[in-house]
C-alpha cells in the first residue's frame, strides 16, 4: 500500500512536468491564440499545484487571474493586433 | 520535429534533476519535515491574546502577514497596481467610448445570456465572501477583487461593452471607485495614529492592535463579529480598488480598434 502523501507528491510532480511542457509549447507556438491557451493550461496546473502545496490564498488569486482575467486581456490584445507571430 | 526534440530534452533534464534532489544529492532533505522558525513565529503570533506586542488577533496567518507584519509592502504593491492601471489609462487618453441606446440585440445567444445573468451574481457573492472573510479564512482583498472582476468581464463578453456601460459601470465611475478604495486603504493605515492623536497617546502609522508603548488600536470585534482591527477594512477597500482597476482596463480594451484609430487620426489631424 502506497502512502497517501507520496501519491500527492507524485501528482504534484506530474502537474509540474506537464506545466513545463505547456510553457515550452506556449513559447515556441507561432499562433498566438494557441499560445495563450497553452499558457492558460500552465497556469491552471500551477493553481492545482498551489492547492496541493496547501497555499489556498494563492489558489484563490491564481484561479481568477490565470484562468479568467489574463487570457481574456491577452486575447483582446491579440484581436487588436495580429494572430500570427511573424 | 525540432520542437519535439527540445521538449524531450527539457523533460529528461527536469526528471533527472528532480531525481538527484529528491535522493539527497545536494545534502539536504526535500521537502523539509520541520516548520521553519520564522513560519512558527507567524503561526504563534497571528492569533495570540496573551502576547500584546506582536499579535494581530486574526486566525488567518497569511492575511496577518500581508496586512500587518509586512503591511507596508502590501501598501506599495497596491500602489504599483494603481500606477500600472494609470499607465494603461494614459495610452487611451482622450478616446471616447461610443454610445448606443439599443444594446439588447448585441452579444451572444439568449442561452448564454441567461446563464451569465445567474453566474454573475454568484461570482460577486463568492468574491464578497472571499474578501470580507479574508481575516478568517483563506482569501483577502486582492483575491476577492480579482474574483469580482470576472463578473463584469463575463458581462462584457457575453452581452457587450455598451450593456456594461448602460448598467452604470462607466470609466469615470470605476476610476472614482478605485480611487476611493486607495483612499480608504490610506485612511486605514493612518487610523490608529489619528485615534492616538485624538486620545493624546503615542501611536504608530500602520498600527493595528494596541502595543505596550502605544496603547491605542482598532477594535477586534464589532458586535459579535471578529474583524481583527484594520485587516477587515484593508480587505474591503482593496477589493474595490482591484475590481474597479481590472474592469476599467476591460472597458478600455473593449473599445473597437477601428474607433480608437479613427479618434487618434482626428487628433493628429487637428495639430
Amino acid at each position: 500500500m502506497v502512502e497517501a502523501s507520496l501519491i500527492v507528491l507524485g501528482v504534484m510532480a506530474l502537474f509540474a512536468l506537464s506545466s513545463t511542457i505547456a510553457t515550452y509549447l506556449a513559447i515556441t507556438e507561432r499562433n498566438l491564440v494557441k499560445a495563450v491557451l497553452y499558457s492558460a493550461i500552465q497556469s491552471t496546473l500551477y493553481a492545482l499545484i498551489y492547492y496541493l502545496l496547501m497555499a489556498p490564498d494563492i489558489v484563490l488569486v491564481y484561479v481568477p487571474v490565470s484562468v479568467g482575467l489574463y487570457p481574456a486581456i491577452v486575447l483582446m490584445l491579440i484581436k487588436k493586433t495580429e494572430k500570427e507571430e511573424s | 520535429m525540432r520542437r519535439l526534440l527540445g521538449l524531450l530534452v527539457i523533460v529528461l533534464f527536469i526528471t533527472l534533476f528532480a531525481l538527484v534532489i529528491a535522493s539527497g544529492g545536494f545534502g539536504y532533505e526535500v521537502p523539509p519535515s520541520r516548520v521553519r522558525e520564522l513560519a512558527r513565529q507567524f503561526l504563534v503570533y497571528a492569533y495570540n491574546p496573551f502576547n500584546t506586542t506582536f499579535t494581530v488577533k486574526s486566525p488567518e496567518a497569511v492575511t496577518s502577514i500581508v496586512w500587518d507584519f509586512r503591511g507596508l509592502d502590501t501598501l506599495f504593491e497596491t500602489l504599483v497596481f494603481y500606477l500600472a492601471i494609470i499607465g494603461a489609462l494614459s495610452l487611451y487618453r482622450g478616446i471616447e467610448s461610443g454610445k448606443r441606446a439599443e444594446v439588447i440585440s448585441l452579444g451572444l445567444s439568449p442561452i448564454v445570456k441567461t446563464v451569465t445573468k445567474l453566474t454573475a451574481g454568484i461570482i460577486i457573492t463568492v468574491a464578497a465572501s472571499i474578501a470580507l472573510h479574508g481575516h478568517l479564512t483563506p482569501g483577502g482583498g486582492f483575491q476577492g477583487g480579482a474574483t469580482a472582476a470576472v463578473a463584469p468581464l463575463l458581462i462584457l463578453i457575453v452581452f457587450s461593452k455598451y450593456f456594461l456601460e448602460n448598467l452604470g459601470l462607466r470609466k469615470n465611475v470605476l476610476l472614482a471607485l478605485r480611487s476611493i478604495g486607495l483612499l480608504g486603504i490610506g485612511v486605514t493605515a493612518f487610523s490608529a495614529l489619528i485615534i492616538g492623536l485624538a486620545a493624546g497617546s503615542p501611536a504608530y502609522v500602520f498600527q493595528n492592535q494596541p502595543k505596550p508603548d502605544a496603547p491605542v488600536g482598532l477594535p477586534v470585534h464589532i458586535g459579535d463579529s471578529l474583524i481583527s482591527g484594520t485587516l477587515w477594512f484593508f480587505n474591503f477597500f482593496e477589493m474595490f480598488a482591484v475590481a474597479a482597476g481590472f474592469t476599467v482596463i476591460f472597458l478600455l480594451l473593449g473599445i473597437p480598434e477601428g474607433e480608437v484609430l479613427k479618434q487618434l487620426r482626428e487628433e493628429v489631424g487637428e495639430h
